[in-house]
C-alpha cells in the first residue's frame, strides 16, 4: 500500500506515508490525518471516500424518503454526480420531485434539465415541489443540446439540486455521449454545494462519491396500488417504490 | 431677437445725434425703441420675464408625483421640505401664454396624474410658495409685483415656509426661534404679510436683528436666495460611431466592453444599477436596430451586461452592418443585499440573468423559466414565467389533491394510440412508435370525463374527454384519454 501511494502522491510527507510500518494502535489516527491531507489536495475521491469509516456525518441533501435517505447516511452527496434509474413506471419522477420538494422546503434553487419535454407542473406541485424555485428547461429531444443547458446550470452555480432527465432517451443517445462528459460534469460540482442528478432508465454515470438509486420492479406483482375491486370502484393509488442504492462507494 | 442699429434709429430720433454721450443715448432711447436683450423683457410681455410657479399638496407622498408634474414643464426645479417644489416657469409665456395659462395647465398635468395640489404663479418664487402655502387664497395667479401679490396673505403663512426652510434638520432650536419671532409679530398687532412689510427696516433690525429682517423680506415676497434647481436625474448614454461598419458579434464585443465600462463606472459614483439598457444600432442601410433588456435586479457589472447583449443579438441579430452603437442606461438604486448566516444563497440575479440569457439563446426563450399553473381546470395548462426563486410562494390551493402522489411524464403533443375497447373499458393499447408503452390492460381505473371551453369557438379550444389509469402488461402505468370530440384515444402520459 505505501508504495502504491507514494507512486499516486507526491510530496505528502514521509512520515505519513510510513504509517504502516507502525504499531496497528496507531493505524487509524495515521489514516485519518493521511486522508485529510487527500481531501486538501483533492485526490481523495478516489481512494478513501468509499471506506466504511470515512462515512461521516455530512452535509447532505435529504431527498425526503426516509428510507433512501437512511441508507443513504443522511441524503445525497453534494459536489457530486448521483443518479436515479429504472424502468417506465418504476417512479423515477416520483423520487425526483420528492428530492425537489424536500430542496425547496430547505430554500434551495433547484433545476431540472427536461430533454424531451415530459416534466408536468401540476402534478409536481401536488407532490409539494414550489415552481417558483424551479428552473426548468425544456429541451424537445436533443440530448446534446439538453447536455450543454446541463453544463451551463452548473456553471452559473447557486443551485442545490440540478437534475438532467434523461429517461425517456433511447439508450443509442445516451451511450454516445463520452466518457469524459460526465467526468467534467463531476469535476464542474466538485466542492461546490450542489447535488447532480441523472434520471435514467439505466445506469449511465456517477461521479466516485455519487450514488445510484436503483428502482426496480416489484417481484410480486405490478408496481401500482390498486383499491376496489369492482371495474367502477377501481381507483389507482399510487405507486409502490422499491430503492436500491447501489453504488455508496 | 433683433437688435436696431444706430442707423435704423436715427431716423425716427431726431434728438439723437452722432457723437451723443452713451448716457444720453440710452436716456433717450427707451422713449422711441426698447430693443429686446435678454433678461429685460418688454413691458407686457410675460415670455421671457422672472416667473414662477410652486406646486403644494398636503400629502408628503405625492412629492415624486409633484416633481414628475414639475418635470414636465421645466428643467429648473426646487423642492422645499416634503410637500412643494418651485419651478422657474420664466420662458413659458412664448409656450403656453400669460401666468392664468401656465397654471391652468399645470392644475390640467397634475389632474391628469390625479394629484391634489394647490398651484400658484408669482414673480419670485418666495412669492409663488407664499400664495400656494395658503388655504384661504383663491386667487394664486400674480404676475405683478410680488409685494402686492401676498400683502393680503395672513401672518401665519410665514409659518409654513419656515417650517420648509428647516424641514429634515435633526435641531429644532432655529425654528422654535423664528416661530417665538413671528408670536411677536403677532402680539404687535400685525395680522397680514404686508402689515410686516410696511415696517421700518431699521427699527425692525434693532428689535429683531437681521432674523426679523429676514422674515420681513419674506413677508414681501423677496427671494432670500436664487432658485437652485434640483440636478435631476442623469442620464447614462454613451455612443460610438464606426469608421468601418461591423458585421460579426465579436468584434461588436469589444465596442460594447467600451462603452459599457464608463457607463458602469458612471452608475457606481451615482450608487445606481441598470433596470433596463436599450441599445440602438444604427445599420448601413440606415435602419435602426433596437433591443431593450429588461434586467431582473438592478446591476452594473458591465461584464455582465455585455454578455446579456451579446447573447440577446445572438437570438436576435442585426440585418446590416453596424454603424453606430449607442447604449442607454435606464438608472435604479442599487441593490443591497444582506446575506443570511443561516439559509442557503440562492442565485445572485446578475447570474440568473446571464444563464436566463444563455439558455434562452440555447433552447429557445419560452422554454426555459419556472411553470405556473393557469386558473382553469383545462389539462396540462401553465405558463412559462421568468425564474426568479426569491419570489413568494405562490398561495394557492392545488386542484389535483385527488391523485397527489401520482407523478405524470406527460407528452406533448399527446400520442394517439389504438385502443380495443370491451364494454365500454379499454382491455388492449397499440402503439405504432418505438419505445412506447403498450399491451394488454391488467388494471383500469376510470373513466373521469372533463370538459370545458365550448363556449370557445376557436379550433382546439374546446376539450371533452374520458381518462383512464391503466396499468399494461409491459409493466407500465399510463394515462389515456378518449377525446369524444374526435372520438379517437390518446396517450397523455405515464405515471412514474
Amino acid at each position: 500500500m505505501t508504495c502504491r501511494l507514494t507512486r499516486l502522491i507526491r510530496g505528502v510527507p514521509l512520515r505519513i506515508l510510513t504509517c504502516e510500518r507502525r504499531r496497528k494502535s496507531e493505524m487509524p489516527g495515521a489514516r485519518a490525518h493521511l486522508e485529510s491531507l487527500l481531501r486538501e489536495r483533492k485526490l481523495d475521491v478516489t481512494l478513501t471516500s468509499g471506506a466504511p469509516w470515512a462515512r461521516v456525518a455530512r452535509d447532505g441533501a435529504p431527498t425526503g424518503i426516509a428510507q433512501i435517505d437512511d441508507a443513504l447516511g443522511g441524503g445525497l452527496v453534494r459536489g457530486h454526480l448521483s443518479e436515479i434509474v429504472g424502468p417506465r413506471s418504476s417512479g423515477r419522477t416520483s423520487v425526483l420531485c420528492r428530492v425537489f420538494a424536500a430542496a425547496a422546503e430547505r430554500g434551495e434553487a433547484v433545476a431540472l434539465i427536461d430533454t424531451c419535454d415530459r416534466f408536468d407542473p401540476a402534478s409536481a406541485e401536488s407532490a409539494g415541489v414550489d415552481l417558483t424555485k424551479l428552473l426548468w428547461v425544456r429541451d424537445t429531444g436533443n440530448a446534446d443540446r439538453a447536455l450543454k443547458a446541463m453544463n451551463l446550470v452548473l456553471q452559473a452555480g447557486g443551485f442545490g439540486i440540478v437534475a438532467f432527465d434523461l429517461a425517456d432517451v433511447h439508450a443509442v443517445a445516451v451511450r454516445q455521449f463520452p466518457y469524459t462528459t460526465w467526468m467534467r460534469i463531476a469535476r464542474v460540482i466538485e466542492g461546490s454545494q450542489t447535488v447532480a442528478l441523472i434520471a435514467g432508465a439505466e445506469r449511465i454515470a456517477r461521479s466516485p462519491g455519487g450514488v445510484t438509486i436503483a428502482l426496480d420492479a416489484p417481484a410480486d406483482g405490478p408496481r401500482g396500488r390498486w383499491s376496489g375491486t369492482a371495474n367502477r370502484a377501481r381507483l389507482l393509488r399510487g405507486l409502490d417504490v422499491q430503492p436500491r442504492i447501489v453504488g455508496m462507494r | 431677437m433683433y437688435i436696431p442699429s444706430y442707423d435704423d434709429l436715427t431716423p425716427s430720433i431726431p434728438d439723437i445725434t452722432p457723437g451723443e454721450p452713451l448716457a444720453r443715448v440710452q436716456q433717450i432711447l427707451p422713449q422711441h425703441h426698447r430693443p429686446v436683450v435678454a433678461g429685460s423683457p418688454p413691458p407686457g410681455d410675460m415670455s421671457s420675464a422672472r416667473l414662477f410657479a410652486c406646486l403644494r399638496s398636503t400629502d408628503a407622498k405625492e412629492m415624486l408625483t409633484l416633481v414628475a408634474i414639475a418635470r414636465d414643464f421645466s428643467p429648473r426645479l426646487e423642492r422645499h421640505g416634503s410637500t412643494s417644489v418651485v419651478l422657474d416657469v420664466g420662458g413659458l409665456g412664448r409656450l403656453l401664454g400669460d401666468p392664468e395659462t401656465i397654471a391652468r395647465e399645470l392644475q390640467r398635468a397634475a389632474a391628469a396624474r390625479g394629484a391634489r395640489v394647490r398651484i400658484a404663479v408669482a414673480r419670485t418664487h418666495t412669492a409663488a410658495r407664499l400664495l400656494a402655502a395658503c388655504p384661504e387664497r383663491a386667487k394664486r395667479v400674480e404676475g405683478g409685483d410680488a409685494a402686492e401679490a401676498v400683502a393680503s396673505l395672513p401672518l401665519d403663512t410665514l409659518r409654513v415656509l419656515i417650517e420648509d426652510r428647516y424641514a429634515g434638520e435633526p435641531n429644532a432650536a432655529q425654528l422654535k426661534a423664528t416661530t417665538m419671532r413671528l408670536d411677536t409679530l403677532r402680539r404687535w398687532g400685525l395680522t397680514t404679510l404686508g402689515e410686516v412689510a410696511a415696517l421700518p427696516v431699521a427699527d425692525l433690525s434693532e428689535r429683531m436683528g437681521q432674523h426679523g429682517v429676514m422674515l420681513q423680506r419674506l413677508a414681501a415676497g423677496i427671494d432670500l436666495a436664487p432658485l437652485v434647481p434640483d440636478p435631476g436625474t442623469p442620464r447614462f448614454v454613451q455612443r460610438m460611431e464606426l469608421e468601418w461598419p461591423i458585421d460579426a458579434l465579436e468584434p461588436l464585443s469589444f465596442v460594447l466592453a467600451r462603452l459599457l465600462d464608463p457607463l458602469s463606472i458612471a452608475l457606481e459614483r451615482a450608487d445606481r444599477g441598470a433596470a433596463a439598457v436599450r441599445l440602438d444600432l444604427r445599420l448601413v442601410d440606415r435602419t435602426v436596430h433596437q433591443r431593450v433588456l429588461q434586467l431582473p435586479a438592478a446591476m452594473r457589472d458591465p461584464r455582465v451586461l455585455r454578455t446579456l447583449l451579446l447573447l440577446d443579438l445572438e437570438s436576435h441579430p442585426p440585418s446590416a452592418g453596424i454603424d453606430i452603437v449607442a447604449i442607454e442606461i435606464d438608472p435604479a438604486p442599487a441593490r443591497i443585499v444582506q446575506y443570511s448566516l443561516l439559509a442557503r444563497a440562492l442565485p445572485s440575479p446578475e447570474t440568473l440573468a446571464t444563464l436566463a440569457a444563455r439558455l434562452g439563446a440555447l433552447v429557445g426563450e419560452t422554454r426555459c423559466g419556472s411553470p405556473a399553473l393557469l386558473d382553469t381546470w383545462r389539462p396540462d395548462a401553465f405558463e412559462m414565467q421568468r425564474f426568479a426563486p426569491e419570489s413568494p410562494r405562490a398561495n394557492r390551493e392545488s386542484r389535483f389533491a385527488v391523485r397527489d402522489s401520482l407523478i405524470l411524464r406527460r407528452f406533448r403533443p399527446p400520442v394517439a394510440v389504438r385502443v380495443t375497447v370491451d364494454r365500454g373499458r379499454p382491455v388492449r393499447v397499440f402503439i405504432d412508435r418505438r419505445g412506447m408503452p403498450g399491451g394488454h390492460v391488467q388494471q383500469a381505473a376510470g373513466p373521469w370525463r372533463t370538459s370545458g371551453a365550448w363556449w370557445d369557438a376557436a379550433p382546439g379550444a374546446p376539450w371533452d374527454r374520458d381518462e383512464w389509469d391503466v396499468a399494461l402488461s409491459d409493466g407500465s402505468i399510463c394515462r389515456l384519454f378518449h377525446d369524444r370530440l374526435g372520438d379517437c384515444w390518446f396517450l397523455d402520459g405515464v405515471l412514474d
